[in-house]
């Protein structure tokens, strides 16, 4: 960088600004590595994350059909969003053993739980739901 | 077609560390740790500002450094990708 000054500006006697240069690399670099669970997070801090359902960004106050996919409000058959997040613990049960959550009824929780299946990277739960299928 | 714009969990729902020129993020909602490199946390921390798109992040970014880059957008834009595929990021 040849327009950058690491001295005092002899004229005007102001300190320069010294601006740090960010490279942005090349489209194939990587910058992200994602330390899993089983090597760095204990099982509490993984059963404790949670999956919205639906992920707002997916379509708050949107109904879950059955297979989990999202239907408008009111269709027959379908199952209203939930009114928390579901913690790890309880999905890890509800995918594993088909229990379902407190205060949720279990043709609730499979629709559920197919919602949570069909999760995709970006959507808030995938994380915590890609966590969850980590063998540790 | 319009360009996507990206969001990201809000400060206070993450922790970091420098460590040796990265840095170590935790993840409060999903219980993952990351490791990440410039530009990755410059990116997240633009996205405090709110949703935006890569062109609009590489404006936000350029406010503090000087970018180094022949296409800042589409680089930003590739490292949108990583950070959406690790959770950290998502589209509006």
């Amino acid at each position: 960088m040849t327009d950058k000054s690491d001295g005092i500006d002899e004229e005007s006697g102001a300190l320069p600004s010294r601006r740090v240069v960010l490279a942005l690399g090349a489209a194939a670099a990587s910058t992200v590595v994602t330390i899993r669970p089983a090597l760095a997070q204990t099982a509490g801090s993984v059963l404790n994350c949670e999956i919205p359902v639906p992920a707002p960004q997916a379509g708050a106050g949107q109904f879950i059909a059955a297979d989990g996919t999202l239907v408008p409000a009111g269709t027959a058959g379908a199952y209203p969003p939930l009114a928390r997040p579901l913690k790890g613990e309880e999905v890890r049960a509800m995918l594993n053993s088909g229990r379902a959550p407190a205060g949720v009824d279990s043709q609730a929780a499979q629709a559920y739980a197919n919602y949570i299946r069909r999760l995709q990277a970006g959507m808030s739960g995938f994380t915590c739901y890609a966590s969850l299928q980590m063998p540790r | 077609m319009a360009a996507s714009l990206y969001a990201a969990d809000p400060p206070e729902t993450i922790r970091t560390a420098e460590v040796e020129g990265l840095t170590l993020l935790y993840h409060r909602k999903s219980g993952l740790t990351h490791f990440l490199a410039p530009p990755a946390p410059q990116i997240l921390a633009a996205l405090a500002g709110g949703p935006a798109s890569a062109s609009e992040i590489a404006s936000r970014i350029a406010k503090t450094f000087d970018i180094e880059s022949e296409d800042p957008a589409a680089a930003i834009g590739a490292r949108l990708a990583e950070l959406e595929a690790a959770g950290l990021v998502w589209r509006t």
